[in-house]
């Protein structure tokens, strides 16, 4: 290991004592306050120019609009559009962020990544298959399970992929980093490729679909649609702070987790198991969104530690924020079209993914 | 008590240990010695349940394949030949880690200042707010001792004796504090815990411990107390080295010995 790397993050992250706890809570409180603002923005921004504070207020007293057609439009803006849109990506940068912490925990390296490792791959996978084969071969499939068919198969594919991953990169009870990372990228290719195939049987109005969804977006947010994923990645993220001391026990090994008195092999099942629920149930409805699962975490580490207790949450709040404020670009840069989020995030976060290589040169052993 | 009966571990189809017996007693220090290779971490994974093995292991006369993580955690902390972290954890957040799952037994409200109790214990005092990738590798061994001593801070819990693992402790350390390491696992056994140490320095071996198990191609060549154990004979035999016990050098080369310390 190179120590003169982490050398460089001492300074900033470094209290006398080396309890960094109080100071992690006050990050968590500020990250609270920051996706509050980020709600705020995100509600009251847009392409058309429908004032969200005054819907709001008008909710609130009871106030009868002067103008009922402009207010009606208004009022259908903010609760229709604005509103799904916000809950939804408070849902998936708070899914995305924390899955990316766990994975990391889960795998002991920093650069372990949902997106980066092809449990997004496989999630894509199964979603595309229902689009496209929905109707046809999958039919009864869809029929059976209506509006949760989508991210069932998502969830599935996400699943398959992580387990996979685990069974090929685990042996003798250590996860080697580089089988997972490059296995992660030949089961990336396969699922990509089976997409691929799906997606040349498509037809012109599954492509379109496909095509906006693949890239990433929070366009297609409606009620109904929080309604269905909605509680699956709540019941996923609210598994995950039972997993933190686990997690930091992980970091000195699995065996000597065991030693301390974790249950390793139930905590890698449930670890596992709730990562591919959220995000399965993250890209089935907004496609894929990358590095939102690696940055997130990375930034927090170097701020409060690598302790999960405060790590995941803080994760979920500042994965939440970015979202929005990366959604809120995506959305007025180019208004009144809109580009696809995963772009934004894209374009943002792989650069941040190299310097995080390069920094780490010579502390990330694969 | 830990008792261990015919125990035989196989690693992908080799045999590394065959048919070993091994028992260490509460308020002793037990010894695993032999060259390398001669399965001596593997023994130690299977008595800890880190390894699959035939034969049966007890603590306290309760078998260690029927507990669960937290009981065992709660009977005996191991320490493993080295740690590396790939996160920027602190000293002080390691040590902690030592109270994560099982029961320090120290006294309602201290645990929160075991850490900084444990690490003076190893002498890092003043070390809790470096970065663990920023030690050395014989600090680094040391502080994960002292979050392994507080796991088990009290050798004696609830009447029942609590036991320390520890894989070649000294090995990376100077001699100051392989004896300060070897005064830990000392104290611990005199109040009422027992130790189970691997060690590669016979002359702290036969200072220490008061039962040696000596191991030689996976098998029990020889166990017994330092005096009936080391022996000229033993020695040729299992470390493969014509070496004389108890000889001093010939004419003017100095020597240095851990029993001289004052």
């Amino acid at each position: 290991m190179a120590e003169q790397s982490f050398a460089g993050t001492a300074g900033r992250a470094m209290t006398a004592d080396g309890d960094r706890s109080a100071r992690a809570r006050l990050v968590v409180l500020l990250l609270c306050v920051m996706l509050a603002l980020s709600v705020f923005l995100s509600l009251t921004s847009g392409a058309s120019d429908a004032s969200a504070v005054r819907v709001i207020r008008d909710w609130f007293t009871g106030a009868v609009p002067a103008d009922a057609a402009l207010a009606a439009r208004d009022q259908l803006i903010v609760y229709d559009i604005r509103m799904p849109r916000v809950l939804l990506g408070v849902l998936i940068g708070a899914a995305l962020a924390v899955c990316g912490g766990v994975m990391q925990g889960l795998f002991r390296n920093p650069l372990a990544d949902p997106g980066l490792i092809g449990v997004s791959a496989g999630s894509s996978l199964g979603a595309v298959a229902i689009i496209v084969l929905g109707t046809t071969w999958l039919a009864p499939v869809t029929l059976a399970l209506g509006t949760l068919a989508l991210p069932l198969a998502a969830f599935f594919g996400g699943l398959a992929v992580t387990l996979l991953l685990y069974a090929i990169a685990t042996r003798q009870g250590r996860t080697s980093v580089a089988t997972m990372l490059l296995a992660g990228i030949a089961i990336s290719a396969l699922a990509m490729a089976l997409t691929g195939v799906l997606i040349f049987m498509a037809d012109d109005r599954q492509l379109r679909d496909l095509t906006f969804w693949q890239l990433g977006s929070l366009a297609g947010a409606t009620w109904p649609k929080i309604g269905t994923v909605g509680p699956v990645i709540v019941l996923a993220l609210s598994a995950m702070p039972f997993l933190s001391r686990g997690l930091n026990a992980l970091a000195l090994g699995e065996a000597t987790a065991g030693h301390l008195g974790i249950p390793v092999q139930r905590l890698k099942y449930t670890a596992i198991v709730g990562v591919s629920a959220a995000v399965g149930a993250s890209v089935a409805v907004s496609g894929g969104i990358g590095f939102i699962g690696i940055v997130v975490p990375h930034v927090l580490r170097l701020a409060i530690g690598p302790d999960n207790r405060y790590l995941l949450p803080a994760s979920a709040l500042l994965g939440a924020s970015l979202l929005l404020l990366a959604d809120a670009v995506a959305r007025t840069i180019v208004a009144p079209a809109e580009l696809p989020i995963g772009i934004v995030t894209a374009v943002a976060g792989a650069p941040f993914f190299l310097w995080i290589l390069l920094r780490k040169r010579g502390v990330i052993d694969l | 008590m830990i008792e261990a009966r015919d125990i035989s571990v196989a690693i992908g189809g080799k045999r590394i240990v065959s048919h070993v017996d091994f028992a260490a007693r509460p308020g002793q220090v037990s010894a695993i010695v032999g060259p390398n290779g001669s399965g001596k971490t593997t023994l130690l994974k299977a008595l800890t349940g880190e390894l699959a093995y035939t034969g049966t292991v007890t603590l306290n006369s309760r078998d260690l394949s029927a507990m669960r993580p937290v009981e065992a955690a709660t009977l005996r902390a191991v320490l493993p030949q080295s740690t590396a972290l790939s996160f920027p954890f602190t000293v002080r957040e390691i040590v902690r880690l030592g109270l994560i799952g099982g029961r320090s037994g120290a006294l309602p409200g201290e645990d929160a200042r075991l850490p900084e109790r444990a690490l003076a214990r190893v002498d890092l005092d003043g070390f809790a707010g470096r970065f663990y990738q920023e030690l050395s590798g014989g600090e680094q061994q040391r502080v994960q001792l002292a979050r392994v001593l507080c796991q088990v801070w009290a050798p004696v819990l609830e009447g029942r004796p609590r036991y320390l693992f520890l894989d070649e402790p000294v090995s990376s350390l100077d001699v100051k504090h392989q004896l300060i390491i070897m005064n830990i696992a000392r104290d611990f056994a005199r109040r009422g815990g027992g130790v189970v140490a691997i060690l590669h320095d016979l002359n702290l071996t036969a200072m220490y411990a008061d039962r040696i198990f000596v191991l030689h191609g996976g098998q029990l060549a020889a166990s017994g107390s330092p005096q009936e154990v080391l022996n000229d004979h033993l020695i040729e035999r299992v470390f493969d080295c014509r070496l004389k016990v108890g000889a001093l050098p010939a004419g003017s080369v100095p020597f240095v010995l851990p029993q001289s310390a004052a």
